[in-house]
């Protein structure tokens, strides 16, 4: 199953990698990333596919609140 | 007239909000040491190099101008043969003393060599803070000399990284990196510090930190969760109807100080009580409740215990393969999993729990044994006593006592009965690891030094350096393996550097015994690259070159009993080798892929049905 996440992302050095990171770490691939400027500079919005089953796309959005950096993350839609 | 009294601290402004230094302007390096200071940092661990030098000269300076009035420097920094060394002493450091250890090395070769340690202690929730140098901000990416990508390197092995490009953001980047370390689930954080960063003129605030919007906030929600009474009402309902429940304690007991709270919660409720390799020090191991160690080698009455229990309760412990190798086998029994955990990612990761929270075990546990005690909840349990009672006599830890072989397990029985579960262990990884983790007692907490997750050989002695230097007084115990203590034998040459009174136990099986051990189990007995045999290390005269004024080899059993306590009561560094018996395995084992009834227990310790290997043991379980 495909789901889509939107991350808010402090701009920190790096910041991008550790979440890039942690995906290829715990063995997701991502499918589609894009990253675009928010009205705040130091606010990155990221979007990005991934595929798992419920059980892994609820460890991975639960790792990814564990950075640091983030913000903010939400599971948009699943198709 | 007014007497003078001291201010009580809860009076007291917070020290950070009128700095002495507010206002002054200095370099980057200061700021580093100043920051440390007003950390309470103790004592450093690290190695020099070019990119660091700017700071270590302040540390130099600052030493020199802080003298004690005992004439001792108020934040040494030792020297390790390797930075490895380095990050395992601030582990160690950090583990025997619940405070925060910091190790700051040079950029490239410097920073890469920590990588081991920051990894390790990320993966065992250990606080550590490492300060590497870095090149200059506008040689990073040139490929300069002792340059290496240490933000992208470090940061899936830390819990966090900070690369500094803004000397005006570095107080209060190092000030956030020890929040950051001890805060929530503990772990290493990197800062990475230009080398024109330290030595940059700034002003110093005395009390700057990140904002860090996000990580605050998720760690506010926690910290302030408690259980409500309806919570407490589900979870003692639960435990009413349970005949059989178990406490399964972790690591988190330790790091959030929770031990006296779980021993009075057990002691209220009267659940037995079985622990993790991590959680090992957290629950009196003499207390008749205790189950010691549960998992692939722990005890066979620990597993039988889980294997029978209907209610389990989880504490700061998350189901890890060595403990649930098969997770819907792990525990078949429990009608209920309860489970409280800091990290809310650890909640139904591998074993869906039936009741859960997230926030300080602490105060969860003091709720619990409060309202449980409040309303006079008091389970039933003689019969499951009695047979948590019978596990333990049948199913005893027991060896070959009649071998003319030194066994292993007598080693430590014998270094058990005069520490009496009060000594600090540090431990390599591997046979050696796992008999220490079953022989001997631990009273408290802080006393267990290993590096469970990663299983990093080589951990046992820098750790054991650390440790001491948290606990000047106590005796420190490095147990380790002739394969183990090889990977950082250059810190013998440390132990001696620092006149600690370490103790190095060395048990000698000439070679990788665990890897051997699994050669034996799944592999036919093939010992590619595990026999030492025609290895020519003279342990005792290695020990001998670095400094150790009391170093011996032991090969015959009959000499066992006096050469330990010769050994444990000699003032000063002590280095003891024993020759064991080579074929010494460790049992109980419950094989890679097998469940906890299919456990081996070897031919002294009696199981209840056949031994399996597991299924998937020769293949792709590990």
């Amino acid at each position: 199953m495909q789901h889509t996440l939107s991350i808010l992302l402090q701009n920190e050095a790096g910041a991008l990698v550790r979440v890039a990171g942690l995906f290829a770490a715990r063995g997701h691939n991502i499918d589609t990333l894009t990253v675009a400027p928010t009205a705040d500079p130091a606010v990155s919005h990221l979007m990005l596919t991934v595929r798992g089953d419920d059980a892994a796309l609820s460890q991975i959005l639960q790792q990814t609140r564990k950075l640091v950096d983030v913000l903010q993350v939400q599971h948009a839609t699943h198709a | 007239m007014p007497l003078l009294k001291p201010t009580p601290v809860a009076e007291a402004e917070p020290a950070v909000a009128h700095h002495p230094l507010a206002g002054t302007a200095m370099s980057g390096a200061d700021v580093v040491v100043q920051v440390l200071a007003d950390e309470g940092v103790e004592v450093l661990f690290g190695y020099s190099g070019g990119a660091i030098l700017p700071v270590y000269d302040a540390v130099f300076r600052h030493n020199a101008e802080h003298l004690k009035p005992d004439g001792s420097e108020p934040m040494p920094l030792i020297v390790p043969a390797n930075e490895q060394g380095a990050g395992f002493m601030a582990a160690g450091f950090a583990r025997a003393s619940g405070k925060v250890g910091v190790a700051v090395v040079t950029s490239g070769p410097g920073a890469t060599n920590m990588v081991t340690p920051v990894r390790d202690s990320a993966a065992d929730s250990i606080p550590m803070v490492v300060i590497c140098g870095q090149v200059a901000t506008q040689a990073i990416g040139s490929d300069a000399f002792q340059e290496a990508p240490v933000s992208n390197i470090m940061s899936p092995c830390a819990k966090h990284v900070f690369l500094v490009t803004e000397a005006e953001k570095l107080e209060a980047t190092l000030r956030t990196a020890f929040t950051i370390a001890r805060s929530g689930r503990p772990g290493p954080v990197v800062v990475d510090v230009p080398k024109d960063v330290q030595n940059a003129t700034v002003v110093f605030d005395g009390k700057q930190e990140l904002p860090l919007p996000g990580y605050r906030a998720r760690l506010r929600a926690i910290e302030q969760a408690t259980l409500s009474d309806a919570d407490c009402d589900a979870f003692f309902q639960a435990l009413l109807q349970a005949k059989r429940p178990l406490i399964y304690a972790g690591g988190g007991v330790i790091a959030s100080g929770s031990s006296a709270l779980l021993r009075d919660f057990a002691d209220s409720f009267g659940l037995p009580v079985t622990t993790t390799l991590m959680g090992i020090g957290s629950f009196d191991t003499t207390h008749p409740l205790a189950l010691n160690m549960l998992g692939m080698h722990g005890t066979a009455y620990a597993n039988y215990a889980v294997e029978d229990c209907d209610f389990l309760f989880a504490l700061g412990a998350r189901f890890d393969d060595r403990v649930a190798s098969v997770p819907s086998q792990f525990a078949p029994k429990a009608k209920f999993i309860a489970h409280i955990d800091i990290d809310p990612a650890e909640i139904n990761k591998v074993k869906a729990a039936d009741w859960h929270h997230v926030g300080p075990l602490d105060r969860a546990l003091q709720r619990l044994t409060q309202y449980g005690k409040a309303h006079g909840h008091q389970p039933a349990l003689a019969d499951w006593h009695a047979h948590v009672a019978a596990l333990k006599r049948k199913h005893a830890m027991n060896y070959d006592r009649e071998s003319t072989l030194i066994q292993p397990y007598a080693v430590l029985e014998e270094i058990n009965r005069h520490t009496q579960g009060r000594a600090i262990i540090s431990t390599g990884v591997g046979q050696h690891q796992m008999w220490a983790a079953q022989y001997l007692d631990f009273r408290s907490p802080r006393h267990w030094l290993t590096s469970g997750s990663m299983g990093t050989m080589g951990f046992g002695l820098p750790a054991a350096v650390g440790a001491q230097f948290a606990r000047r007084d106590a005796l420190v115990i490095d147990v380790d393996g002739d394969a183990s203590i090889r990977m950082n034998l250059g810190e013998l040459e440390t132990v001696t550097t620092y006149g600690l009174p370490v103790k190095v136990l060395v048990l000698n099986n000439v070679g990788d015994g665990m890897v051997r051990q699994w050669q034996k189990l799944f592999f036919k007995g093939r010992f590619a690259s595990s026999d030492k045999s025609l290895h020519r290390k003279d342990f005792v005269r290695a020990a001998e070159a670095d400094g150790f004024g009391w170093a011996r080899r032991l090969e015959r059993r009959e000499d066992l009993a006096a050469t330990i306590a010769e050994f444990l009561a000699f003032d000063g560094p002590a280095f003891l080798e024993v020759m064991i018996d080579p074929d010494a395995g460790v049992y109980p084992m419950v094989g890679p892929g097998a469940n906890y009834s299919q456990m081996i227990t070897g031919d002294f310790i009696p199981a209840r049905q056949a031994a399996q290997t597991g299924e998937a043991a020769a293949s792709d379980a590990f």
